[in-house]
């Protein structure tokens, strides 16, 4: 009953491990996670690899209690109880959601300087599954 | 436009049934629109139908709407199974009045039905999360109660909103829905209980969330040409419109906004030849408190960031000025997926023609009235606007 199946998994470690975007040869705007067409054109296929900083701001963020976590999650919330999501806003223009690690969740707060780091997310199908998770930066703690 | 009518409306009651699958669930709808067509109703006459669904615990995901249809006794029709999310009635009411409109067929069925309390909690925090962004917000550990927070959270940072505007929400449509022998949920909940609350996803607690639910809804449709040798008092679709958006909350340019509400409602107001300000009743998508916080902003009922003030300030009450979910709403009526776009138009379909089923929750003089519809986190979105 995996969400997110490994061959599914697979085929963005990319994303997960180097958070590799896509920059249009055509309007030069930044695409992460990578879409089919440009979404700020909507008029080109062409894009070159871009690996992000995993710079950026909270953009937004909650705190997921013990009703809010999916299934596969319900694990981690044993463990280490409620967490926090937050939707980043990265240097590179993208905005794109991910867990907060290594902060007091009340510590967290809008415009927030954080940095992307490879976690470990959860094991399904008796796989671990790595990713980015976003940790205050120097100018964040 | 009055090209479209809608001459019949039938609803089950919404809320736990052990006993009853989606077939009997359906079953239940259809006996009562039946029964709500005043005059020489013929099953015979139906062509086609459209079922709202999203897939009913995972049991019958193939050719439902044919299993639905012949267990009501219409066999050997054209019957499509709608499925955008929590949006799937909506759009299956759309589908068939674009059919009318076609010329394709003058009678159809649009319905919707969902069994979700036969799966366990765990399952159906599964069957629940597959209507987002699978690849990325559920791999942040997210379900719908985290998503909609996430635009609760910046709401609330960028407009002032408070946690007092979502349970005012919470309040209201409890109170409505307890005047509703057709909902799930028919008792009132104080300001301080929808308050303090188990947290879920800070900041909306569990009174902020709509629960799950079994239902079924079920509207006949036909040309407006033939409305009138069915009932004289039917309710016309003046104006519809749809939009889809990015899936994931991170991909769209603005957290705060469905741009599917704002264009859906657009593109029916302009074809019912109305603004928001002639809307006089409204039954909208609060499948989370901040949800119909909004939707009140993005149809225009008020300005952006406003939503709060709004309530605050009563507009949306049973006897206030733009009454909204008289019914209760998803919150207490209660939200069986498949069913509750096609169940709002049942509510409307009633305030329009005076015959809601309480005088205590009958808005008089109703003549213009406006349905909105969300799947997801608004990856799809249907508004409808029902007339006299």
């Amino acid at each position: 009953m995996a969400h997110v199946s490994v061959p599914m998994y697979w085929r963005t470690i990319p994303q997960r491990y180097k958070m590799v975007g896509q920059k249009c040869k055509k309007c030069g705007a930044v695409n992460f996670p990578p879409k089919g067409v440009c979404k700020h054109c909507n008029a080109s296929s062409d894009f070159e690899e871009l690996q992000l900083s995993g710079n950026g701001k909270v953009h937004t963020f909650v705190l997921i209690g013990a009703g809010g976590a999916p299934p596969e999650f319900a694990e981690q919330m044993k463990a280490g109880g409620s967490y926090p999501v937050a939707i980043v806003e990265l240097a590179e223009g993208p905005k794109v959601i991910g867990q907060m690690t290594d902060v007091n969740p009340k510590d967290v707060k809008f415009g927030m300087s954080v940095k992307a780091e490879l976690k470990k997310i959860y094991t399904e199908e008796g796989v671990i599954r790595y990713g980015f998770k976003f940790a205050p930066d120097a100018e964040g703690k | 436009m009055k090209r479209v009518a809608i001459v019949g409306a039938g609803q089950s009651k919404y809320g736990e049934f052990p006993e009853k699958g989606i077939k009997e669930l359906f079953f239940d709808a259809y006996k009562d629109m039946s029964s709500s067509v005043d005059k020489n109703f013929d099953p015979r006459q139906i062509e086609s139908a459209y079922v709202g669904n999203l897939g009913s615990g995972g049991f019958q995901l193939g050719n439902m709407s044919a299993l639905v249809a012949e267990f009501v006794g219409l066999p050997y029709i054209h019957t499509v199974r709608v499925e955008n999310a929590c949006a799937s009635g909506g759009y299956a009411l759309v589908a068939a009045v674009m059919d009318v409109l076609s010329g394709a067929h003058k009678m159809v069925l649009a319905g919707g039905v969902e069994k979700m309390t036969d799966v366990s909690g765990m399952k159906q925090k599964y069957w629940l999360g597959v209507s987002g962004d699978t690849e990325y917000e559920r791999l942040a550990g997210t379900t719908f109660a985290g998503l909609y927070a996430l635009i609760a959270h910046r709401h609330m940072h960028e407009f002032g909103t408070k946690r007092e505007h979502l349970s005012s929400v919470a309040v209201k449509n409890h109170k409505n829905g307890a005047q509703n022998p057709k909902a799930q949920f028919q008792r009132e909940i104080t300001l301080e209980q929808a308050m303090k609350a188990p947290v879920v996803a800070y900041p909306l607690n569990l009174f902020d969330c709509c629960s799950t639910t079994d239902g079924a809804s079920s509207l006949l449709v036909c040309d407006a040409e033939v409305a009138k040798e069915y009932t004289d008092t039917p309710v016309y679709v003046s104006g519809f419109g749809t939009s889809s958006d990015y899936l994931a909350i991170h991909d769209r340019l603005n957290t705060v906004t469905l741009e599917g509400t704002k264009r859906a409602s657009q593109s029916a107001y302009k074809m019912a030849g109305l603004t928001a300000k002639d809307i006089q009743l409204a039954e909208v998508h609060d499948c989370f408190t901040i949800a119909e916080l909004l939707a009140y902003e993005d149809l225009g009922f008020c300005e952006k960031g406003k939503a709060g003030q709004f309530i605050e300030e009563g507009h949306t009450k049973i006897d206030g000025d733009k009454p909204v979910n008289v019914s209760g709403g998803l919150k207490s009526k209660g939200h069986p997926i498949g069913s509750t776009g096609t169940g709002q138009a049942y509510e409307m379909f009633n305030q329009l023609r005076g015959t809601a089923q309480k005088p205590t929750r009958q808005v008089k003089g109703v003549e213009r009235g406006l349905v909105h519809n969300v799947g997801g986190s608004g990856g799809t979105v249907s508004v409808s606007i029902l007339v006299r």
